[in-house]
């Protein structure tokens, strides 16, 4: 479970201040399948990195499973990303120089608690899962966009981690490949019991979420479930 | 840093060097290659002429160990006991002694000023290498009197006009002529040439050698002194050893003793100084320009992947693993450039050693030791690895937000 209280995150651009997130308080429940919402600008991704440890807050509170994340040291944040979180970005980030299944095993062998067998087995199995195990030894750049993507999901996913984060991770993508990225997720959610929070600003995704929180102006607008969703 | 760690560091280097770019790596170790080059080609070219030099010196000037007048004096006295006692001390090859005596030289129309060196054949020959070095005729015998061997150079050639001459010469002597020589005592003699030698050391080579005996007549008298007496030791003694027996057994009481390396201090020092100062010179070119390409490749390599360090790090990597990722490609690269420095080296060894440059004091090879090898691979390594840690540690430290928002 993660609760966020009250969090605020504000940039300075010389004299003008830019109140990026303004006053967040969010509960988000192990499981869900949240999407962030809302126009360009409004905060997403800010929010995102905060939950995700990639920047701290100008103020406010982030626990994760009880735990008060802010209060880690550099170092350990690092291996609580490591262990416990997954990022999708959204233009795929995969290390050039590195093969498909290279890319895959990058996280996981630097686990302490992952054997050799085992990096290779999760990495085969999270490969044969998005469909690209035959491709394993292309380099990204000789796949597709959507492949790309897939790709970059099965990095975040083969340390299996407690929140899965993706920003905006269908923009580069045409609806086809966004569908398919979209109903892997739901199937990594639906299978797994995967926590993702996701972040997007097209609005046939709702469709996919269980909850949607629309921000704008770095405050929260709505908070609604979608009993609709799967 | 644990093993994982290193591992992940070491495949991220290796894959960015075998499917970065090509041409940049393959210019990169070509620069560390040159620079190795560079920084072992000039000190062991100097080093491979100092030897030679330091050879000519040892085989035609003072071998091992040279006694000379003491200051102020013009002969070391009591020579005949003095060589008795230095061929009698453990370690002593032979002591061979000469006596030099100023001289006209007159052949054909030719006149010319040479110092006449008088030698003991069978002392000298264990002394010094110039009987090997017979280019006509043959060496001197002892007791052989009215008969003198001389420099090719001294001796000329006939071909040669006299204006057109580098040194000047007697234009043309061949073994079997006559020479008139006028000593500075007015004593003249005819000698018939018996020998022509060429050494490539050039005091030796303007000069000529009788016999003792022969110098004797032309003194008149029985010579109990020396200008020089050279001392060659036998192997596995060292020049102070015999520098010290000598001294020890009171030779220092008619001449002075003194080691080849002493008189080379002298001599050569300066030169050796400067060579040394030029070898100085060309390893900190070479540090530089090695330290600041690399500084240069990786600080590139940095910055056009800021973004995709931020991702990494994002992704729970940790900024030792980045920093040593850089430090791998470094090293790598720096092993890669040594290697071929070495295979350069080795080859322009080789050539210079099938062709080297010749010329009358001193051949050039280059002179090099596999301790060279190893201490300037070990510099240029050291200097590689701190080029590309600073760049690298600057860029592991960045903070995630602003490297991926590059
Ligand atoms: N590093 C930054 N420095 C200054 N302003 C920033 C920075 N990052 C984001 N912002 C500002 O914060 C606001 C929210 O940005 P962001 O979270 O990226 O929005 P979204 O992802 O919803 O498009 C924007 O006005 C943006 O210009
Ligand atoms: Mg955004």
């Amino acid at each position: 479970m993660i609760e966020i209280n009250d969090l605020q995150r504000i940039y300075h651009m010389g004299t003008v201040e830019v109140r990026a997130l303004d006053g967040i308080t969010l509960t988000i429940e192990k499981g869900e399948f949240l999407g962030i919402m809302g126009a360009s600008g409004s905060g997403k991704t800010t929010l995102l990195h905060m939950v995700g440890l990639l920047d701290l807050p100008t103020s406010g509170r982030i626990t994760i499973d009880g735990l008060d994340v802010l209060r880690l040291t550099d170092y350990e944040k690092t291996m609580f990303r490591l262990y416990k979180l997954g990022y999708v970005f959204q233009d795929y980030a995969l290390v050039p120089d590195l093969t498909v299944m290279e890319n895959v095993a990058l996280p996981a062998m630097l686990r302490k608690d992952r054997s050799e067998e085992q990096v290779k087995k999760d990495s085969f199995s999270i490969l044969q899962k998005i469909g690209l195990y035959d491709r394993r030894d292309h380099l990204p750049r000789e796949l597709s966009g959507g492949q790309q993507q897939r790709v970059s999901i099965a990095r975040a996913m083969v340390n299996k981690p407690d929140i899965l984060f993706a920003d905006e991770p269908c923009a580069n993508l045409d609806s086809e490949n966004s569908k398919m990225v979209l109903d892997l997720f739901h199937e990594i959610n639906e299978e797994m019991k995967q926590t993702i929070i996701m972040v997007s600003h097209e609005d046939w995704h709702k469709d996919y979420f269980h909850r949607i929180v629309r921000l704008r102006d770095g405050k929260i607008a709505s908070d609604e479930k979608n009993l609709s969703a799967g | 840093m644990g093993k994982k760690e290193l591992k992940v560091a070491f495949l991220l280097a290796l894959r960015s060097l075998q499917r970065g770019s090509r041409s940049s790596t393959i210019l990169t170790v070509l620069i560390i290659g040159m620079c190795f080059t560079n920084m072992i080609f000039l000190p062991s070219m100097f080093s491979g002429i100092g030897q030679g030099i330091t050879k000519q010196i040892v085989d035609y000037e003072t071998s091992n160990v040279l006694v000379s007048p003491k200051t102020g004096e013009q002969y070391i006295t009591d020579l005949g006991t003095t060589l008795d006692l230095i061929n009698g001390m453990p370690g002593v090859q032979r002591a061979s002694p000469q006596y030099s005596k100023g001289a006209t030289f007159k052949y054909r129309q030719r006149v010319l000023g040479v110092s006449v060196r008088a030698i003991s054949p069978s002392d000298e020959m264990e002394v010094s290498p110039v009987y090997t070095k017979m280019v006509a005729g043959s060496y001197l015998g002892e007791g052989d009197t009215g008969e003198i061997i001389i420099g090719k150079p001294l001796a000329g050639d006939a071909t040669v006009r006299q204006e057109d001459e580098f040194e000047p010469s007697l234009g043309g002597v061949r073994v079997g002529d006559s020479i008139t020589v006028e000593y500075g005592n007015g004593y003249t003699k005819d000698y018939r040439v018996k020998g022509i030698y060429y050494t490539g050391w050039s005091p030796v080579d303007s000069a000529a050698f009788v016999t003792w005996t022969d110098m004797e007549q032309v003194e008149g008298k029985t010579l109990d002194q020396a200008d020089s007496i050279t001392v060659k030791a036998k192997p596995g003694y060292s020049e102070q050893f015999i520098k010290n027996e000598l001294l020890a057994y009171g030779v220092g009481e008619n001449g002075k003793v003194q080691t080849m390396t002493d008189l080379l201090s002298k001599s050569i020092g300066k030169v050796l100084q400067s060579f040394a100062i030029i070898n100085m010179v060309s390893l900190v070119v070479s540090v530089i320009i090695t330290t600041v390409v690399l500084f240069i490749v990786i600080t590139i390599k940095t910055l056009s992947s800021r973004k995709q360090i931020g991702i990494l790090k994002a992704i729970g990597v940790d900024k030792e693993v980045i920093m040593h990722n850089y430090g791998f490609q470094v090293m790598i690269l720096g092993v890669l450039g040594i290697i071929l420095g070495i295979i350069i080296t080795l080859l322009l060894a080789a050539y210079m050693f099938i062709h080297p440059i010749v010329t009358p004091e001193w051949s050039a090879y280059l002179y090099i030791t596999p301790w060279d090898i190893v201490t300037n691979s070990v510099i240029l390594f050291c200097a590689a690895v701190v080029a590309g840690y600073v760049p690298a540690y600057q860029v592991s430290r960045e903070d995630i937000q602003s490297a991926m928002r590059a």
